[in-house]
């Protein structure tokens, strides 16, 4: 099973803490939560919030909805209803349609954050499971000494190959292959070379059936 | 706690909004409670709702006038610095979400990379990849070869120090030649790729004595590594 990042949900006792360093990470997050529990109750059930908190360092966070000062303002002077005849009603009308587009992009982004996210834990998976097959794939700190000398000369002739096919790709002109509607030039990206490509002066034209990388073979 | 994931828009059935909204209230206060408490801290909530004419409040009335003093007493500057409503919050979101994925694509496009590194080292072909996947993994051998020689370094120079001996380059080649040919056999064994086991030997110094041998020997010329040199003396007898 995977390693867990965090130790997870616990349960604490709900006194002061103790620890300045725990109680700081403390307040962040849990102001960060407080904060986005406000926000979803607003956007479910459409009600107006105030939350002030003072920081452990005496700093002030405000949420608000539709906005700090004018709840403030409403609790002081103790009026009880919302003033639909406001003149900044419509202003407000128009703002909670963007908060729901906010909301619906919100959404959608999160989404592709867990997509993301699962795409990685496959690929940690298959990584994992090809380190206990493989020697080669193994960190490089757990091999002996012929195997790294192996996996270098393998490595080594890679990059060739890589260097060689990359250096075709990007002087199309220069060299004969014999089949050009491969596509490839549909995948130039911008991305620097990181010096690997400029190095061979090779005469491009006898690679034309050879580049190919077997490994060892 | 609800196993449904909620939809974040506007609860339209009046009834289930009603629900909603006691429950979420509820947890919100006791939110607001605990991290009063935790932090040692002070703090108030006001939630005006329709289902009241009359707003909620914590701690209470009192408790919530006093921080509302407190608030006020602080310079304008203060007060604004960290004060959000809901389309500056779920902005400030949108970022973080939007910062985070930036990470994941970038580390999991190096995680795909190095997959792909593995399989064209024991033989996928080359020939199918676009420049952007040449590139990175180009990159990512150069690292691992940096690795790579950092510890063999590391391990001659402990076996070095163990034995009191200085390595003669000569024996190196030697002992070098023999393990190149032991990796073919390594290789041959562990291979997952499509070359045909019976036609090992034949095939390993056909493919390289047609065409690619050519490629290796014209490298040399860059002044590459001895490593190279013991690609022809094993294969080119």
């Amino acid at each position: 099973m995977a390693k867990k990042p965090s130790m997870g949900r616990q349960k604490i006792k709900i006194e002061k803490i103790e620890v300045k360093n725990h109680l700081q990470v403390t307040f962040s997050k849990r102001r960060s939560g407080l904060f986005k529990k406000a926000s979803e109750l607003c956007t479910l059930c459409g009600v107006e919030i105030a939350i002030i908190v003072f920081s452990p360092a005496g700093k002030v966070f405000s949420f608000g909805h539709p906005n700090v000062e004018s709840i403030i303002d409403r609790f002081l002077a103790r009026s009880t209803g919302p003033n639909s005849h406001d003149p900044f009603y419509l202003v407000e009308a128009q703002r909670n349609a963007s908060v729901r587009e906010l909301n619906l992009q919100l959404g959608q982004i999160i989404n592709e954050v867990e997509v993301e996210r699962k795409r990685g834990e496959n690929l940690d998976n298959m990584r994992k499971t090809n380190e206990s097959h493989y020697w080669w794939e193994a960190p490089v700190s757990k091999l002996g000494l012929d195997e790294l000398e192996q996996l270098r000369d393998a490595m080594e002739e890679l990059k060739k190959n890589v260097t060689q096919h990359a250096n075709k790709l990007m002087n199309p002109s220069s060299v004969f292959v014999p089949n050009r509607a491969s596509g490839v030039f549909d995948q130039y990206e911008s991305k620097p070379s990181h010096g690997i490509v400029s190095s061979s002066h090779v005469n491009a034209a006898v690679n034309s059936n050879f580049g190919y990388c077997h490994g060892f073979f | 706690m609800t196993r449904k994931k909620v939809k974040m828009a506007f609860i339209t059935n009046d009834s289930a909004r009603k629900a909603t909204f006691k429950k979420r209230k509820k947890g919100l206060m006791k939110k607001v409670s605990e991290l009063s408490t935790l932090c040692g801290i002070d703090s108030c909530a006001i939630v005006y709702s329709p289902y009241d004419s009359h707003p909620e409040v914590w701690p209470d009335g009192r408790g919530a006038h006093r921080v509302l003093a407190q608030f006020k007493r602080m310079p304008e500057m203060e007060q604004s610095k960290k004060m959000v409503n809901q389309e500056s919050f779920i902005r400030h979101r949108i970022t973080k979400a939007a910062d985070q994925l930036k990470k994941l694509h970038k580390d999991n496009r190096e995680k795909e990379i190095t997959h792909l590194m593995y399989q064209c080292l024991t033989g996928k072909e080359l020939q199918g990849l676009g420049v952007a996947e040449l590139n990175d993994m180009g990159w990512l051998v150069d690292q691992n070869l940096k690795e790579i020689y950092k510890r063999i370094e590391g391990l001659k120079k402990a076996a070095g120090e163990r034995d009191g001996v200085e390595e003669k380059p000569a024996a190196v080649v030697d002992g070098s030649m023999q393990r190149a040919a032991l990796q073919q056999q390594w290789f041959t064994d562990e291979w997952m790729g499509n070359i045909n086991p019976s036609d090992n030997e034949q095939g390993v110094g056909g493919s390289f004595a047609h065409g690619a041998g050519d490629e290796i020997i014209m490298q040399f010329n860059d002044g590459s590594n001895h490593a190279a040199a013991m690609w022809s003396n094993v294969f080119f007898p």
